[in-house]
């Protein structure tokens, strides 16, 4: 298994992939950023650096930007054998489909961390250059809201999979992702709650958790049934995914 | 220790595509050390037929059989003796060959990192090594997809129109290097093309497939026999004309096939010689063709269409 795994991670070298990555990082990282500008509050005083509100925006650029760098990056991966013409190579290879599946969902997930994880040491780190303490419970509720990102992102992964895999092409994820990215800023905009129930956008469940100053906070009342959808969505995509893959006459090119 | 006398044999091979039957009842036998030319024109179902070896789509119905066990079962086992290119040379097109190589090193679970340059100076690719795939010519993409189906030295290979793209010189070269493995390595080899002379050349065993069906599996002097070219010469007066070409030109190699039709298997490009010599004997002469040279006049003359 790590044998295909590594594989999967060398065919990446010298590819575009990075760029996406640093697509979702840099807007991340300089939202962030604002948050270390000096402010001054509405009666004179100065507010000092909110690490939490740091986070706060941190999801939110993710939450929006995210389901379309994820779903791109996966739809290269999977696509990129059909059109690099080399699936029939791949499957003369005496290790199972299955395998090469798991492989590629873990490179995908391996980037979700990626880019999840540098806006945060950024947030950390630049906090630390200018205030040289951190607040561990807040640096906690980060932490806790970025591992949520990367689970959550990742349970829509296979439907990315999937479609790049039956469309043998990128191109219905970049439309998906369009889409998704679009409705995500809408709602996100608007704080909706109920906007969790759709796979694509869960992850702004633990970031909304973190705003302090909208109107309707506290405890998002869909989480239950937004979970139980999207681990149906990862579940029954999953499945498609590796009867699909095993069962697929595989024909490269046209 | 048991010799193997069949590396590969099919059974019934059938691969059905809604109601359109491409392979049709299809028995292959390959023998160890064969270079067997899997010869057909576009659309004969070469591909299809070497997919469903390689396990890449699943037949319709019969039985593969390779070193003499089933495929089913064993499939994996199996593929890691066996060397492929299907349809095309496939890469990643963003790394060098060497890169490439590395990832097929690392996916067949080999240790050894020096047989790549052993493969790569086979095929004549050592200096282009560290370019990037996507830079290189179909011809040295067929190259690199030899050197990866050998990289892991196999006992069969498996190659789909392994010459597509090649220059003549370059043609030539690999044909020499088939003969070696075959010979040095005792490597069994199927080439499929659909050119006639190229089988022709490297190929100890031919299995010829049209529409699906395995028309015949014979060896090289069969082949050879039945695709000579030859004259065709529509004369008035058979006999007579057979009469002066013996007398005037000396030839012999030549039958009567119909009344009025000659076929001359010399003298193949005196085609107005013979003419002039036959006019100038009274003979009439309607018609000289060269024929036979082309897998169409091939297949026309074993499915009865002559
Ligand atoms: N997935 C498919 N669905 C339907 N028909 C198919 C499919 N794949 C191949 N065929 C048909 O099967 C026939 C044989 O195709 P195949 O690719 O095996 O031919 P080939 O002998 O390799 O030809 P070529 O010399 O052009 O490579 C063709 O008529 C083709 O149209
Ligand atoms: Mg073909």
């Amino acid at each position: 298994m790590f044998r295909v795994f590594h594989a999967e991670i060398m065919k990446l070298r010298k590819t575009k992939i990075y760029w996406l990555v640093l697509l979702g990082v840099l807007p991340a990282c300089l939202v962030s950023s604002m948050a270390l500008l000096p402010k001054i509050s509405s009666d004179g005083t100065p507010i000092d650096l909110d690490m939490q509100e740091m986070f706060y925006h941190q999801g939110m650029v993710l939450s929006v930007f995210g389901p379309a760098l994820f779903a791109l990056i996966t739809g290269y991966v999977v696509a990129r054998e059909y059109q690099e013409r080399t699936i029939n190579q791949l499957f003369s290879y005496p290790t199972s489909r299955t395998i090469f599946l798991i492989a590629k969902l873990l490179v995908v997930l391996s980037l979700i961390v990626i880019t999840v994880a540098l806006p945060f040491v950024f947030a950390i780190g630049s906090t630390l250059l200018i205030r040289h303490t951190l607040d561990i419970p807040v640096l906690w509720l980060g932490m806790k809201m970025n591992i949520m990102i990367c689970v959550l992102s990742f349970g829509a992964i296979p439907t990315a999979a999937a479609l790049s895999m039956v469309g043998k092409s990128i191109m219905p994820n970049a439309v998906l992702g369009v889409i998704v990215s679009l409705f995500a800023g809408i709602s996100e905009a608007k704080h909706s709650m109920s906007s969790i129930l759709f796979p694509w956008l869960t992850p702004y469940w633990p970031v909304r958790d973190l705003a302090q100053d909208i109107a309707q906070s506290g405890p998002n009342p869909y989480v239950i049934p937004a979970l139980t959808i999207l681990i149906l969505t990862f579940i029954i995509s999953l499945i498609f995914c590796i009867v699909y893959y095993n069962r697929a006459d595989v024909h490269s090119g046209t | 220790m048991i010799t193997l006398d069949y590396v590969l044999r099919t059974y019934h091979l059938t691969k059905r595509y809604k109601d359109k039957v491409v392979v049709h009842d299809l028995n292959m036998n390959i023998k160890a050390g064969d270079i067997y030319g899997f010869l057909g024109q576009n659309g004969a179902g070469k591909t299809t037929t070497l997919r469903m070896l390689m396990g890449l789509i699943r037949p319709s119905s019969g039985e593969i059989e390779l070193f003499g066990t089933g495929l089913n079962g064993n499939k994996n086992k199996a593929l890691e003796r066996i060397g492929a290119i299907i349809e095309y040379p496939g890469f990643y097109l963003n790394l060098s060959a060497v890169d490439n190589l590395g990832i097929h090193r690392r996916l067949m679970g080999m240790g050894n990192k020096e047989c790549m340059d052993e493969v790569l100076t086979t095929v004549g690719l050592h200096d282009a090594k560290h370019q990037k795939v996507k830079n290189y010519s179909l011809g040295m993409k067929q190259r690199l997809g030899i050197a990866r189906a050998l990289l892991h030295r196999p006992e069969l290979l498996i190659l789909d129109e392994p010459t597509n793209g090649l220059d003549p010189g370059g043609i030539k070269e690999i044909r020499q290097l088939f003969l070696d493995l075959a010979k040095q390595r005792g490597i069994t080899i199927i080439i499929s093309s659909h050119l006639l002379n190229e089988i022709e050349q490297v190929a100890n065993r031919v299995g010829i497939i049209h529409q699906g069906k395995l028309l015949e599996e014979i060896d090289h002097e069969t082949l050879q026999k039945r695709t000579r070219h030859y004259l065709e010469i529509k004369v008035t007066d058979e006999q007579r004309a057979a009469y002066v070409l013996e007398q005037k030109l000396g030839v012999t190699d030549y039958f009567v096939t119909e009344p009025g039709i000659l076929r001359l298997y010399e003298h193949l490009d005196q085609s107005t010689k013979i003419n002039l010599t036959l006019t100038n004997n009274g003979i009439g002469v309607k018609e000289i063709a060269l024929s036979g040279d082309n897998l169409e006049d091939y297949f026309l003359k074993i499915t009865g269409g002559e």
